[in-house]
């Protein structure tokens, strides 16, 4: 299989046949940190200003495509408030991808988000790939949360690490790729993956891949 | 000992258990001024080895401790005894000691736990939660832990946070005890072994040994496989429905010499498909009520807005009461004064969080958590209806403070989402703030169990729908249950915000008012939802939807539902059902039916709400409605539609002239 550096898709060029590989990834982190905005952002390039709150739980899917392989992705969005939280393992038992989402303006949000890694890191399973999203980089002028204090954290944790724009749609089709990327469907994969962690990935044996069907 | 003097008898009480900082909340037959008062909750071994609970308050404990008995002062939880055997007892002092509460054990019937653990309630007889508690320091969990040593308990079927004491001679507990002791489950152990025993008991036939020696395996298999991906009560469920299919199979091969197999094949009657009426007129309302502005013909009025809803022009004034804002039978004067007290009251409560300044909102956590939720979601209400939509609306400030003053009414529910849905439709049809605000505060009492901190409302009703689908639409629910979603859980949004965000606003209008009549039965909103379910039965099950595939598929129903559809068949089902000959105790509670057994169900179901139904004959399609009845107590009075040999109540004469 083809290293892919940039992350970017790409076509098949023809390629006679592509793997599939399915992957169950969830959306987790305090309410209206814009948990629903991106996953809307990546799966329909659409953008609501006032996206309405999450009750329960959405599915929602999109696929991406390698040289040879489509990922698609099985996507969980939850609901945020506290409240919820016990609903929570049931969308993210058996995932093997998260999102954790903090918004950069609300230091809460980051608290909140690093509860959310320790109980990934705690209760999902042990090769669930984690990245954070520091969202709302469109309002970087009333940024409360350092970039640097998250990337540090981010990398203490092996967490992949971007901030993001929902609304600008910057960096959402690359955290969702960098995800695709670090998932076991190959090694080389994880290469291209922005931020830390890649260690853990290569230190772990790729699961068979009875994700890919 | 049995006859052992006052002094012999102090000397052996024991305390078993001592737990600080427990509020009194409520507790019945004593006076308001004890409430909120903080004490020591105990569990208390009696000189006749009998036991019992006993709240006794602060106050008692700091006079005993300052008195100069140096042995009292030092055990100060104890030594209330030495103030009784010394004969040295003021009166106030006897005062206080009628303060204490106590709650023999061989009483107590049932307990549970809510407010995230942290509150304990207690019952001696169905019906009543005498006694609440609630704790400061922590939660209950550790004293419900010692109260478990000195009693049988057993989880509720449907809240696992109520417990029912196990009574020794009661052969049916016994048996539930027993299973309960294997302490194999993790969860709701009981309750699937109960329905099976249950099921036992009330069609021993079907239910066969068979199926309990595949318990046993389950039994194992859930004790091999601790995180197993299956709920438990799902593998009975499937075992059971299983086992009945079988049955159906092999119809009368084998007939028991013990028992008579009376129906066989248990199928619901066929569907009676009954029209909605037209909507409730502005000229009907006005001839229900008397001179004054009462409402005479409350059930009436109610029956005419189940059949049709209400007309939009009147809707602002009919829902002021089915929101229990306005009571039926006020004059138009006393509403006036009403109204008047009630904007007062709104505004006080309003002007408590409108004066909390910037610096004490800065020291003040819980407060500014609480108005953060509300403004987050607040601004994400409805947008895109015009009423909600463009920046800066006003609109939004009303919703804002209307929740906010929400949380200063019901502090200790506060905010939670979900309910910025709920108010936006009032608003909206209302436009006015303290009528949306009182008429929040009714709806929220219908719902507000859809918000306790632990759920237990939403997994109550989750499993009663469960219930109602498995007995409505059995092959539905088998297919639910073998893709992991028997649980029910992708429901949750239509049961929290009572399908708020599956219809339009005008269609969620309709659908509130019909649901708010709280006709034909209890929980009629949980057939609205068996209603949806069942018209997306073929294609769930033709296309072998999946976990993820079920939540999308009902998810992607939003907006695409036609309300009056869905409350014909849902009302439809509700006539299948109670008319369906093998109609289950089980099914009736739901349906706020008495039960048939009524022993078994005040066994199984403590529930108080559940066992003080007022009774209805079996026969009649019954009404449960609070006061109810009254229609169907005039026996000339009721109309009756029959139906492929069904015979159903539909309204009474008055209504049925109104409709003319």
């Amino acid at each position: 299989m083809a290293t892919n550096r940039t992350g970017a898709a790409q076509r098949p060029n023809g390629a006679p046949q592509t793997k599939v590989c399915q992957f169950k990834l969830v959306l987790l982190g305090e309410s209206a940190v814009g948990k629903s905005s991106l996953v809307l952002r990546f799966v329909k390039g659409q953008f609501h200003e006032y996206q309405e709150s999450t009750i329960g739980a959405a599915f929602l899917t999109q696929a991406i495509r390698f040289d040879d392989t489509t990922v698609k992705f099985e996507i969980w969005d939850t609901a945020g408030q506290e409240r919820y939280h016990s609903l929570a393992p049931m969308y993210y038992r058996g995932a093997q991808s998260a999102i954790v989402v903090y918004d950069i303006t609300n230091q809460d949000t980051f608290g909140r988000a690093k509860n959310w890694v320790k109980e990934l890191q705690r209760q999902a399973s042990p090769s669930i790939v984690i990245a954070l999203a520091g969202n709302k980089s469109d309002l970087a002028a009333k940024r409360m949360v350092e970039f640097e204090e998250a990337q540090a954290y981010a990398d203490e944790n092996g967490l992949l690490f971007m901030e993001t724009s929902a609304k600008t749609a910057m960096n959402v089709n690359d955290i969702f790729l960098a995800i695709a990327n670090k998932l076991p469907k190959s090694e080389a994969g994880a290469a291209g993956a922005a931020g830390g962690g890649r260690r853990l990935a290569d230190g772990e044996q790729p699961r068979p891949s009875q994700c890919c069907k | 000992m049995s006859t052992s003097s006052g002094d012999e008898l102090h000397d052996q009480y024991k305390d078993l258990f001592t737990q600080d900082g427990v509020l009194l909340k409520t507790s019945v037959g004593r006076p308001v001024s004890d409430f909120n008062s903080i004490g020591m909750l105990c569990i208390v071994q009696n000189a006749d080895g009998t036991k019992c609970i006993e709240w006794r308050p602060n106050d008692l404990i700091t006079i005993d401790s300052d008195t100069q008995d140096q042995e009292w002062a030092v055990v100060n939880t104890v030594g209330r005894r030495q103030r009784t055997l010394s004969g040295n007892i003021t009166s106030d002092y006897a005062n206080l000691r009628a303060r204490i509460i106590k709650i023999p054990l061989d009483d107590l019937k049932t307990f549970r736990i809510t407010r995230n653990n942290q509150q304990m309630q207690f019952s001696t007889k169905p019906g009543v939660w005498q006694n609440t508690f609630y704790f400061q320091h922590g939660n209950a969990e550790i004293f419900v832990a010692y109260l478990k040593n000195h009693l049988k308990t057993a989880k509720t079927r449907h809240d696992r946070n109520t417990y029912m004491v196990v009574e020794p001679n009661d052969e049916s507990q016994v048996l539930n005890k027993s299973f309960a002791e294997l302490d194999i489950f993790t969860e709701n152990t009981t309750d699937v072994v109960w329905n099976l025993v249950s099921n036992f008991k009330q069609r021993p036939y079907e239910t066969t040994l068979e199926a309990f020696s595949k318990l046993t395996d389950i039994v194992y298999y859930g004790n091999e496989d601790v995180n197993g991906k299956r709920d438990v009560s799902e593998e009975v469920a499937d075992l059971l429905t299983k086992s009945m299919s079988a049955l159906e199979d092999t119809t009368s091969v084998t007939r028991s010499d013990e028992y008579e197999v009376i129906s066989v094949k248990p199928t619901l009657p066929p569907r009676p498909c009954i029209p909605r009426g037209s909507p409730l007129s502005t000229e009907k309302w006005d001839a229900l009520q008397d001179a004054d502005g009462r409402i005479v013909e409350v059930e009436g009025v109610k029956q005419l807005i189940f059949r049709g809803g209400v007309a939009h022009s009147i809707r602002s004034t009919v829902w002021k009461y089915l929101l229990d804002y306005f009571p039926w039978k006020m004059t138009h004067a006393e509403l006036k004064t009403l109204q008047k007290r009630k904007t007062e009251e709104y505004f006080s409560m309003k002007l408590q969080w409108r004066s909390v300044t910037e610096g004490q909102e800065n020291r003040f956590s819980e407060y500014r958590d609480r108005k953060s939720l509300v403004e987050k979601d607040v601004n994400r209400t409805d947008r895109t209806h015009p009423f909600f939509a463009g920046d800066n609306n006003p609109h939004l400030a009303v919703l804002q403070d209307i929740l906010m003053t929400y949380v200063m009414y019901n502090f200790d529910l506060g905010y939670v989402q979900g309910m910025s849905d709920i108010l936006a439709p009032l608003l909206l049809l209302l436009g006015n703030e303290v009528d949306s605000f009182w008429c929040f505060v009714g709806f929220m009492e219908k719902i507000a169990s859809n918000f306790d901190m632990d759920q237990a409302g939403m997994k109550h009703q989750l499993l009663q729908l469960q219930q109602l689908l498995m007995f409505a639409s059995p092959e539905l629910a088998q297919h639910l249950s073998q893709k992991d979603s028997g649980n029910m859980y992708f429901c949750f949004r239509w049961l929290l915000v009572w399908f708020k965000r599956e219809f339009s606003h005008i269609d969620i209008m309709r659908l509130w008012e019909v649901l708010w009549t709280g006709l034909p039965c209890a929980n009629f909103h949980l057939l609205i939802c068996v209603a949806i379910l069942d018209a997306e039965k073929e294609v769930i099950i033709s296309r072998d939807y999946g976990f993820t595939e079920i939540l999308k598929h009902v998810n992607d129903l939003s907006m695409t539902l036609d309300v009056d559809r869905v409350l014909s068949s849902a009302e439809g089902i509700y006539h299948q059902i109670v008319s369906a000959p093998h109609l289950t105790d089980q099914i009736r509670i739901v349906l706020g039916i008495e039960p048939l057994n009524l022993s078994m169900s005040t066994n199984s179901d403590p529930e108080p709400s559940t066992s003080t139904l007022p009774s209805t004959k079996p026969s009649q399609v019954e009404l449960k409605e609070g006061n109810g009845n009254t229609i169907f107590g005039q026996e000339m009075d009721e109309d009756v539609v029959v139906y492929n040999g069904l015979r159903i109540t539909i309204v009474t004469k008055t209504v049925w002239a109104l409709l003319a």
